[in-house]
């Protein structure tokens, strides 16, 4: 019993960071989504190199820079739960800005046209007409980072979080192997409930079906 | 592009003088901050969690240590690939694991004097203990080992092991699990690991250590920063509890009575 409180505690930490995740990765996708589009070539430039970067290189890698090379450098260290909450952030902010951009570019420029036709000013087309059908083309495609997001959390082990995957190894130098492999369990739950409601959130938005 | 290739070069400049600007020696710095963050990973009999509170012989072997040098211990679970980085990035002040003392790992970090003997041993199935007896028996026996362990170099150099099929795994715990689903029918590893993980107990309960072999007999040390004169002070400080019994007590508490370094 003690054993399912340790895998409990650990798992906890797993949700922390996906929650700490979505709630950072969503902003700042949208930012660095209208940074890349900029009219100003330098600033689109540097941003879509980050973009580059982040996604070009293996997450692990940049969960140990993140956390590592602060400290080698100025000698100063994050917790490590929030080093690893800033690393989810910066990646999955790049690869969410791509999913944004590419629903923003999905909307035909007829309707912009059409808007001003109205006598709508551009701020009013884009909040009243475009970006709800922006949200609803981005719900599939979001639904599956947001999948990989809850898998991808345990990968913070590799700089000594102890969320769900690390406290279950412990068991595993002691000989025991069950939690280890219950650990299964756990991601297969919170997917199936994050599926459900990405499901809901998809059928109310049919509402804007083209 | 002039101004902001000067930017970059103006951060450059101000992160490599923040990097120098660490004056003091390293026993400066962690007596300074009055503790001394241990670094380790969970393993019985050394540094294990048993109802949520932390024990085993190098967690009491350290608090005893920091005892006498005046520091706090506190005890940080690390990963063992990067704890050379967690060491270099005073993430963590020393390595206080059962870590075995090689001429790469003394290049590397600041070492203290050994205290504990180790060895490799051949675990196996218990019903295969004395199966495989010299190097033509273990031909095509499948066999495994932690990668870049003592026992890779051991499956690696011993005659005994040139027709066996090895296969580096990530860690002894896996090395120790494909034996006991199967998939090897040997594993080379640490003695003082294979303590808590295996037999009464656990679910290894069928593995067992085989007694025909021992290899590649080492030693444990503690690793703090390269240079560091904080070793020294350490030192001292386990002289003191070997002379006064105490490493012996607590030896025999874990039962590793046998293994301390006696001279």
């Amino acid at each position: 019993m003690d054993k399912i409180m340790t895998l409990l505690e650990g798992f906890g930490l797993n949700t922390a960071i996906f929650f700490c995740t979505l709630l950072g990765a969503l902003p700042l996708g949208l930012a660095i989504m209208f940074c890349t589009r900029s009219s100003n070539k330098i600033i689109a430039t540097i941003f879509r190199g980050i973009v580059w970067v982040v996604r070009g290189t293996p997450l692990m890698l940049q969960l140990i820079a993140v956390f590592y090379l602060p400290s080698l450098i100025f000698e100063w260290a994050m917790p490590r739960t929030v080093a690893a909450i800033v690393a989810f952030i910066i990646n999955y902010a790049c690869y969410f800005s791509e999913i944004f951009r590419g629903g923003l570019d999905a909307i035909p420029v007829g309707q912009y046209e059409a808007g001003q036709v109205l006598g709508l000013t551009r701020t009013q087309v884009f909040f009243k007409v475009i970006l709800m059908q922006v949200v609803k083309r981005i719900v599939a495609p979001m639904g599956n980072e947001i999948i990989t997001l809850i898998k991808d959390t345990s990968l913070a082990n590799i700089i000594a979080v102890p969320e769900l995957i690390m406290v279950s190894k412990r068991f595993l130098a002691k000989g025991i192997l069950w939690p280890f492999f219950s650990t299964a369990i756990f991601f297969l739950v919170f997917t199936g409930i994050t599926t459900l409601v990405l499901n809901r959130c998809e059928k109310k938005l049919n509402y804007y079906k083209l | 592009m002039k101004k902001i290739l000067a930017l970059v070069f103006a951060l450059a400049m101000i992160c490599m003088s923040m990097a120098a600007c660490s004056t003091g020696s390293d026993a400066e710095y962690i007596e300074g901050k009055g503790s001394m963050i241990i670094g380790i990973t969970y393993f019985e009999p050394m540094n294990y969690l048993e109802n949520g509170e932390l024990t085993g012989f190098e967690t009491e072997f350290a608090t005893a240590v920091c005892e006498i040098l005046g520091v706090t211990p506190q005890f940080q679970e690390i990963v063992w690939d990067t704890k050379e980085i967690e060491l270099k990035s005073k993430t963590i002040d020393c390595i206080w694991n059962g870590m075995t003392i090689t001429a790469d790992r003394q290049k590397a970090m600041s070492i203290s004097d050994p205290y504990m003997n180790n060895k490799q041993v051949l675990v196996v199935k218990a019903e295969n203990v004395g199966k495989w007896t010299d190097a033509a028996s273990f031909k095509d026996v499948k066999i495994v080992a932690e990668a870049e362990s003592a026992g890779e170099s051991t499956i690696k150099t011993d005659a005994l092991f040139a027709q066996a099929k090895y296969t580096a795994v990530d860690s002894m715990k896996t090395a120790i699990f494909e034996v006991f689903s199967g998939t090897a029918d040997a594993c080379v590893v640490d003695f003082v690991t294979s303590i808590g993980m295996i037999g009464e107990g656990t679910d290894y309960a069928n593995l067992a250590v085989d007694p025909a072999f021992s290899f590649a007999p080492e030693q444990y040390g503690i690793a703090f920063r390269k240079g560091s004169d904080f070793t020294a002070k350490v030192n001292a400080a386990i002289d003191q509890l070997i002379a006064n019994g105490t490493l012996k007590t607590l030896a025999e508490k874990y039962k590793l009575g046998d293994q301390l370094v006696t001279d």
